[in-house]
């Protein structure tokens, strides 16, 4: 009597365990192509900004290298010391080294360029590098790289100020 | 339908790939944040430079973190190295690996500028599978060890966290190769291997062999481009499919060691991506090839392990050595009370006793590895056997695994 029993407790364990994982798996991979999806494919389609999944998943989906342009731009930080401006080796300014790959080559001074990222930017470049009376942060550009490697534009996008 | 459904996500198959799997994951994390922390001024302190991830996080939670005191940063670091290095090693792993993830969150929210990268992305929706269930603490751990369960390299359990991780895998793969050849991707009207290998210095290019080759040689790259895209859009189903499972995976591990190789791609390339793969494994084969081992092993002659048969602390060290004997490369044999020292006999005639008994079985047993350093730092030779010794002396007070305790451990 006891055995039965404890078998047929064990197979009701078993029903709801399967349900409760049958759930979290319907729930995660709905959630998963919905996100991978959303920005590309589903917001065109239905021609409206569908809500979007915080804390999780990226903003526009797996794009990783998705579109490589002919063109490359990167900023260049100059410290003005007398009215005479000197580059900055953009190591000096991201110290912090990561294991296996150069996060300038991945371009992340890039991001000094954004709007508004200056309030930040310039107390860090005073503090890192006092020598300096002033900063001057531009960005180069290749238009062409395919056709014309060489032809290169810069223009500054901001300066700290003394 | 219901079978097919079974077998996907609902069976039990053994955990042990995803064990494996686990300190990947671990060392990935680790090896992508903890470089952020020694420049904790210009990273992550009120002094840093921030670059704040709004698409990601709500505002309010943004706001939220950006007003933490510095004490506070500090108090979260700590709190990452220990819970990080508990997943690593597999201590409370369900826990650990919760806490942990809530710190890469905090660190993330706080400033994305070093570590927010569209691969952390998809560590973090790896982290957040990992934080569901404590499988992947079922063996390669000190939980394991704390268990004692003997049996814990086989142990099943339901499938579908391997098989969703699976699917974020294969997923990711379609939706990168998918991405390129539509919408704003440009793999088919434009040449993007072509514009990469022209970059100049400053670029994600690496400078390898054959990059000034291919920098002017643009149909080879429209093709290496259209390579990329089928490789990417078909490999998701070659792993899916028992036959060409093997060599997508080799396919797999080949491709991310040469996305490493070219391009400065974040180091979660380096140490998850090629572990994904592995995940793909059918872990019965994986047990399967480990029993095989085991009988081979257990019908050659092997060292055998002499210890106090009457010593529950000995009993259960010896229980915590059979955990981690995955390929039973040894023999247990129970000495008589009173034994001094743990002996091991080779089947050789070499012989070591106490600390330097234990300075083998680091060679011997894949998870002691770890131990290699400290048994062998300089200095070990001498405060080993000291320490071996006064552990010796009050073994009868250490505590013991309960079923050791009555000396009806079964070893």
């Amino acid at each position: 009597m006891f055995l039965p029993l404890m078998s047929s407790q064990k197979k009701m364990n078993n029903q709801i365990r399967n349900k409760l994982i049958s759930l979290v798996v319907v729930l995660w991979l709905a959630v998963f192509y919905y996100e991978s999806t959303c920005y590309y494919y589903l917001q065109p389609l239905f021609n409206r900004e569908l809500p979007k999944m915080k804390f999780l998943f990226p903003p526009a989906g797996w794009i990783m290298f998705y579109n490589v342009g002919d063109d490359f731009g990167y900023a260049e930080v100059y410290g003005v010391k007398n009215g005479t401006p000197e580059l900055i080796d953009p190591h000096q300014i991201l110290q912090t080294r990561a294991i296996g790959y150069d996060n300038i080559n991945r371009n992340a001074l890039l991001t000094v360029l954004t709007p508004g990222e200056d309030r930040s930017f310039c107390p860090f470049l005073r503090r890192k590098f006092p020598y300096f009376d002033k900063f001057v942060i531009t960005y180069v550009e290749y238009p062409h790289l395919a056709e014309q490697p060489f032809e290169k534009t810069q223009a500054v996008v901001y300066t700290c100020g003394e | 339908m219901k079978n097919t459904w079974n077998t996907l996500f609902l069976e039990d198959r053994p955990s042990i790939g995803l064990s494996f799997f686990r300190i990947f994951v671990a060392l990935t994390v680790g090896l992508h944040v903890i470089p952020s922390f020694f420049h904790l001024d210009d990273n992550y302190l009120s002094t840093a430079f921030k670059a704040l991830n709004s698409t990601f996080f709500p505002l309010a939670f943004i706001n939220w973190v950006q007003q933490s005191p510095d004490a506070l940063v500090i108090f979260f670091v700590w709190a990452f190295v220990i819970t990080w290095f508990c997943f690593l090693i597999g201590l409370f792993s369900q826990i650990s690996c919760i806490l942990m993830t809530a710190c890469c969150y905090y660190f993330y929210a706080l400033n994305s500028f070093h570590i927010g990268t569209l691969s952390w992305d998809i560590l973090l929706v790896t982290l957040f599978l990992m934080c569901v269930t404590p499988y992947h603490g079922d063996y390669f751990s000190v939980d394991a060890l704390r268990r004692g369960d003997t049996d814990a390299w086989r142990r099943t359990r339901p499938f579908f966290i391997q098989r969703l991780l699976q699917l974020q895998t294969a997923s990711t793969f379609f939706f990168t190769g998918l991405y390129k050849i539509t919408g704003e991707g440009n793999w088919i009207t434009g040449n993007p291997i072509y514009y990469l290998m022209n970059y100049p210095v400053q670029g994600v290019t690496k400078n390898f062999i054959l990059k000034e080759w291919m920098a002017v040689h643009p149909q080879f790259c429209y093709v290496t481009g259209l390579m990329i895209v089928a490789t990417e859009l078909t490999l998701p189903f070659l792993l899916f499919i028992p036959k060409t499972r093997r060599a997508a995976i080799v396919l797999g591990l080949c491709w991310h060691v040469l996305l490493v190789l070219t391009l400065d791609v974040p180091t979660i390339f380096l140490f998850l991506f090629p572990a994904q793969m592995m995940l793909f494994i059918h872990p019965q084969k994986i047990t399967d090839w480990i029993e095989s081992k085991r009988r081979i092993n257990a019908q050659s002659p092997r060292p055998k392990v002499t210890y106090d048969g009457g010593c529950g602390f000995c009993r259960s060290s010896v229980r915590v050595l059979q955990v981690m004997d995955l390929w039973s490369k040894l023999e247990y044999i129970p000495g008589p009370k009173g034994l001094s020292e743990m002996r091991l006999d080779f089947p050789d005639g070499k012989t070591y006793g106490g600390f330097f008994a234990f300075r083998r079985l680091v060679w011997i047993l894949p998870m002691l590895y770890v131990m290699i350093p400290i048994v062998y730092f300089p200095g070990a030779g001498i405060l080993g056997p000291l320490v071996y010794r006064w552990v010796a002396r009050n073994r009868y007070l250490f505590p013991v695994f309960h079923s050791c305790a009555s000396g009806k451990c079964h070893l």
